[in-house]
This record gives structure tokens, C-alpha cells and sequence, in this order.
């Protein structure tokens, strides 16, 4: 299997200190933020269904921090918020949405799973596995005709690599030539049916050659790994104006949503050996041996996001909800 | 000039990219083919390829890709080969394109156009009639014209459309019915039904091929000293209920026709709308006339027997005008 831990991670990408200390500082938020959130859920302030990114922070550090967001697009999958955080949405508002607040990214209609920005080129978030990416095709169809080089990345699991819908995309994304990036989170689990359990092949990346996609597999635990991958990605995709597929090996800490607790369908042991790859603790090593920050400061920058979110959800928490005649507004453009 | 439906569709669809470099074209078999039914023969050659785009047989991601190219600015319009094969995309349809707006604000300027309905013998997969599992979904337009003109003008305002719409052409039309239009003719607006036929007695309120056979039956009837007012829907969602109410209202008398099967089609909806609205202008119970609930049969007599005719049409009026 390729999905076993890959070994400590080195080099820095071409990172200046500040740049790594700005990702380790997105890494926290991302972590602390879905910590909060699970909190806030259990507290009952979110009703519904969470599903946190926790220990999947590298592939989306690496692969959003690239982009030009004056230029570029992302479509999201259903795990949303760290990307969210990452493109640069207020965590106030993301709470807001996680509430049902009327001053939430989605006005509160959307809910965990359907976040979206049009000002940060952010088209959701959604709810059913594999969608986005003919969703992604169209935005790479459209994208190709503009002048500036302009590219897609879409972002799902290693379950939408099932649904119809991805054969179907990678056939005309590849047919078409569109710029889009496929990046398959593989967090090994399909909800809690395990990756050899669910695809025919074990290598993902395997599925995507078939349609003359270039392909690679990337350490999801890296940070260092995912972004040297993405800046050297988006510069073939925007001179070639081709797709391309990334499978980003990950773990998620947490069950597939907040009511998946038992995990049974994973070991303690495999647990702990993700854990002891943890991309925080990772780039956290880096950082204190390479004597860019010490230890002691890196735990007052995590108290200093964690009393910053909290501030956001306290604002959140004051947020109105949203009015009855709310509910008939939108049905239509 | 005089169009034929097909015709009509075609000219509607030149003449809206010609209008707007962001509407392109993308189905199977669309570009030198010509579409399985000829509905964009030659449109390639004036526009190219870019915007008249040919596609694999992938309902799912032709769909998905015209959503992600209507969040990013362009005016796609889908051609389903057959309406039939939008059973593959009701994902997309149903879920992204239908609560964009909804959910984010965001608008999905896409028309989905293709052929429906029966009366070509072209068996259970290819003469269904899907306008309701749409018309059901909030966030989508369903619009099905009867005439060459309607066909032109509804498809015109269902390209300007910031909301996805689907276009239900009746394939028994096609080339069966013609108008007169002008070059750069009006948009007709969705939502609003026409009187296809004035009438004092009773009314038929029905959409699609059925107007056809309504009007041929009514003008029928007229011998018999029955006069029967025909309403044309022409978009199913939204629906025009004050439309539909005033022709209660003059006539008292009411009979919902469709080429859909009974159980769940639009006759159910209207009736109650009618119970709600117009309930004491009403003389006689509302009848309705549809497609039987089976799948529709090849066999062309069994085909026949699934459809609504004219005799049973005739039958049903009057029994109405009895009352």
C-alpha cells in the first residue's frame, strides 16, 4: 500500500521564515477553528452534521496558498471550512453560517457544507460526493478563454473517485484540455469503508491515467511537499492549459462527521502512526530547529488564534438569526 | 419567414449567440452532426467549435460543466439528445444548478433544450414526458412551447434567464408545425400562458402537443354548439395561476390536458389551485385527460391507447358541457 506514513519531511519549498510561519500560523487556525466548531456543536449552538479537517491542513496550505485568487477558481467539497479559512473568509462569518445566522457566508442556508465566496473565487462547498468535479470542468471550460492563464482547483475524497460523475469529468476535462487541478484528498476512509475496500485499484492516481491525465501522488502530511507540488503543478497547467490529478495522502483525525465517534472501522495504532506525522508537529520541528521560532512561540501563537476565534464566535453568537420571510427569498435569480 | 418548430429553435439559438459571445452550445452529437433531431444543423460552421461544443455521452458532466461555466460568467445551452437521458444528470439538475441561487446568491444562466414526448413510436426511453420531477424542484423554470413562434420566442427569454431553465420541445412538432416569424423577432416572456383558442362554454387548459389537439377538438365540437376555450400553459414553473383562474372564471367549466401520466402531473396541481382560487365560480367537478400511468409502449396501437385522443377528448367535453 502507498498510503503508509511517509517518512519526517525536509527542505522548505523555497519558504522565506515569514511564509512558513504565516503557514504554520494557517495550520493552527484551521485546527483550533474545527476544535471550536466541534465544540460549539456540542454546545448546541450548530445543529446538524460537521465534518472536520483537522489533520488535513498541509494539502490545503499547500495547494490554496498558491493560487492568484485575482485569477484563479476553487470548487470545494462538502469538508469545507479549513479552505474557507484558508481563502481568506472571516471566521466570524463561517461561524455565523455554522449557526444558521442570517449574517452567515450563505446567509444561513446553506449550513457547514455549503460554503461560498464569490469575492475569493470560492464556489462551494457542497453536499453530495463527486459533483463538483464536473462543476470544476465547466469552470475550467470557461477559464481557458480568458487571456491571463487562468486555472481550477477542485478539491473531493477518495470516495467521489467512485461516482460516475469523476470518470465522466476526467474523460472531457482530458478531451477538452481544461485547466483544472483534480486533487483527491485521500484520507483513506470513504466515510469508514477503507480505500482498498471501496476502489478496484489501491494506487488512486492510477485511475486518473487512464484519461491521459498527468498524475502524481503528493505526502498530504508535508506542507513543504504539497506546496513545492503546487507551484510546480500550476506552472504546467498554465502554459500547457491542461488538467491534472493529484492524490494528497492524508489522514482525518476526526470520524467522517461529528456523529461518526466509534471509529471502529480504524485502529488505535493506525491512528497513532498518522498522528505521529502530524503536519502541524512537522512543520513545528522545522521551525524550532531551524531556530525560526521557539517552542514557546509557537504555543503563544496558538493561544493567540484560539482567543482570537473565540472572540469570532462570540460575535458569531450575537449574530440575528435570520427572518421568516427570509425563507421565500432566492428560490429564483 | 416561415420556420418549422425545429427551425424556429435553431434561428432562436443563432441568433442568440449572435447577441452574446457568452451563450455557446454543448451536447452530443450538436456540431457536424447537426443534433440527433437537426436542432443546431450547421451552427458550427458559423460559430466554430468553441462555441458549439460536441461531448461524450456523460449527461452528468455535460450538465455539471455548463453549471461551472454559468458561475463563471458564461450562458451555456445544454442539448439533451433525448429529454429521457436527463434521468442521468438529476443530480446536477436537481441539486446544483437548482439551489445555486438559493443557497449562495449565486445564479445559473443555463437552459437544458431537448426533445419529449410520444406519438413517433419511439418507446419507453425515448417519448417520455419529465417535466415534473423539474416543475417539483424549486429553483428551476420549465417551460414547453406548443408553436414554431412560442418555440422561438421562450427560447430566447430562456437564454437572457439568470435561472436555469429547462426547454421541453415536443418532438412530434418538430416539423410539424410552422409560423411565420421576423429575423431578431421578440422574446416571449416565461411564466405567462396564452389563450390558443377563445372560448365561452368550457375551458382546456393543457401545454405541448396536447394545445393541438385541443384546438382541433374544440374547433370539432364547435358544431355541436360546445365552445371551448383553449389555454396554452407554456411554462409549467412558474406557473401562470392568474392565468388559469380567469379562464375558470369565464367559463366555469374546466378539463386539464397533458401527455404526461396522471399520478403527479401538473392536472393535480392545477385542480387544486382552482379549488383554492376560483372554487365558487365553478359549475362542474374539473376533469383532466392524461397519459395512463404505464410506461409509454412501443407498439403503436398500444402507443395510442397510452395517449390522449381526440375522441376520448371529445368524450370528456362533453360530459362537461352537460353540466
Amino acid at each position: 500500500m502507498s498510503v503508509q506514513p511517509q517518512p519526517p519531511i525536509s527542505g522548505a519549498a523555497g519558504l522565506t521564515p515569514r511564509q512558513l510561519t504565516h503557514r504554520l500560523r494557517q495550520m493552527l487556525a484551521i485546527r483550533e477553528f474545527e476544535r471550536l466548531g466541534e465544540q460549539c456543536f456540542r454546545d448546541g449552538l450548530i445543529r446538524g452534521y460537521y465534518h472536520s479537517y483537522a489533520g488535513q491542513e498541509a494539502v490545503g496550505v499547500g495547494f490554496l496558498n498558491a493560487l492568484d485568487l485575482s485569477r484563479d477558481y476553487v470548487v470545494d467539497h462538502y469538508r469545507d471550512h479549513g479552505h474557507c479559512l484558508l481563502l481568506g473568509l472571516d471566521p466570524e462569518q463561517i461561524f455565523a453560517e455554522l449557526f444558521g445566522r442570517a449574517t452567515g457566508v450563505s446567509k444561513g442556508k446553506g449550513g457547514s457544507m455549503h460554503m461560498y465566496s464569490p469575492e475569493r473565487h470560492f464556489l462551494g462547498g457542497d453536499g453530495i460526493v463527486g459533483g463538483g468535479l464536473s462543476v470544476a470542468c465547466g469552470v475550467g471550460l470557461a477559464l481557458k478563454r480568458r487571456a491571463n492563464d487562468p486555472i481550477c482547483v477542485c478539491f473531493f475524497g477518495d470516495g467521489a473517485l467512485d461516482t460516475g460523475t469523476f470518470h465522466e469529468s476526467m474523460n472531457l476535462a482530458s478531451l477538452w484540455s481544461v485547466p483544472t487541478l483534480y486533487v483527491c484528498i485521500n484520507n483513506l476512509y470513504s466515510m469508514g469503508t477503507r480505500v482498498e475496500d471501496h476502489s478496484s485499484l489501491s494506487q488512486l492516481v492510477d485511475r486518473a491515467q487512464g484519461y491521459g491525465v498527468k498524475t502524481e501522488q503528493v505526502d498530504g502530511q508535508d506542507v513543504f511537499a504539497t506546496t513545492a507540488a503546487a507551484e510546480r503543478i500550476y506552472q504546467y497547467m498554465r502554459q500547457t492549459k491542461r488538467p491534472y490529478f493529484v492524490e494528497a495522502l492524508t489522514y482525518r483525525y476526526q470520524g467522517h462527521g461529528i456523529h461518526d465517534k466509534a471509529l471502529n472501522y480504524r485502529t488505535e495504532q493506525e491512528e497513532a502512526q498518522w498522528h505521529s506525522r502530524d503536519p502541524i508537529q512537522l512543520l513545528a520541528a522545522h521551525l524550532i530547529t531551524e531556530k525560526i521560532l521557539s517552542a514557546q512561540q509557537i504555543e503563544d501563537l496558538r493561544q493567540q488564534i484560539v482567543a482570537e476565534l473565540q472572540a469570532k464566535v462570540e460575535r458569531a453568537k450575537q449574530a440575528p438569526q435570520p427572518d421568516d420571510a427570509e425563507l421565500k427569498q432566492d428560490v429564483l435569480a | 419567414m416561415l420556420l418549422t418548430y425545429v427551425d424556429a429553435i435553431r434561428q432562436a439559438l443563432a441568433e442568440e449567440m449572435r447577441r452574446d459571445p457568452a451563450v455557446f452550445l454543448l451536447g452530443e452529437d450538436i456540431g457536424i452532426y447537426g443534433g440527433a433531431f437537426k436542432a443546431t444543423a450547421g451552427l458550427v460552421d458559423e460559430f466554430g467549435p468553441l462555441r458549439v461544443v460536441d461531448t461524450p455521452l456523460a449527461e452528468s458532466a455535460i450538465v455539471g460543466a455548463a453549471i461551472g461555466a454559468a458561475y463563471t460568467g458564461m450562458r451555456p445551452v445544454v442539448e439533451m439528445q433525448f429529454m429521457d437521458f436527463i434521468a442521468c444528470c438529476f443530480n446536477q439538475i436537481t441539486n446544483f444548478a437548482a439551489k445555486s441561487h438559493y443557497r449562495w446568491g449565486a445564479p445559473v444562466p443555463m437552459v437544458i433544450r431537448g426533445p419529449v414526448g410520444g406519438g413517433v413510436h419511439g418507446g419507453p426511453f425515448h417519448s417520455q414526458n419529465p417535466e415534473m420531477y423539474f416543475a417539483h424542484t424549486p429553483g428551476l423554470k420549465v417551460v414547453e412551447p406548443a408553436t414554431a413562434r412560442d418555440a422561438y420566442g421562450l427560447l430566447k427569454s430562456a437564454i437572457r434567464d439568470n435561472n436555469p431553465v429547462l426547454f421541453l420541445e415536443h418532438k412530434y412538432l418538430y416539423r410539424r408545425v410552422k409560423d411565420e416569424i421576423a429575423e431578431d423577432g421578440p422574446a416571449t416572456p416565461l411564466g405567462l400562458a396564452a389563450v390558443a383558442r377563445p372560448g365561452r362554454d368550457l375551458s382546456v387548459i393543457t401545454y405541448g402537443a396536447m394545445v393541438h389537439l385541443a384546438v382541433e377538438t374544440a374547433a370539432a365540437l364547435a358544431a355541436e354548439g360546445i365552445d371551448a376555450e383553449v389555454l396554452d400553459l407554456r411554462t409549467l414553473a412558474p406557473l401562470d395561476r392568474a392565468g388559469i383562474v380567469a379562464t375558470a372564471k369565464k367559463t366555469n367549466k374546466v378539463l386539464i390536458l397533458h401527455e404526461d401520466t396522471r399520478t403527479g402531473g401538473i392536472a393535480g396541481e392545477i385542480t387544486a389551485i382552482l379549488q383554492e382560487e376560483a372554487f365558487d365560480d365553478l359549475d362542474a367537478p374539473i376533469l383532466r385527460l392524461t397519459s395512463a400511468d404505464t410506461p409509454v409502449p412501443f407498439s403503436p396501437p398500444l402507443e395510442a391507447a397510452f395517449l390522449p385522443s381526440a375522441e376520448g377528448l371529445k368524450a370528456a367535453l362533453r360530459r362537461l358541457a352537460r353540466y
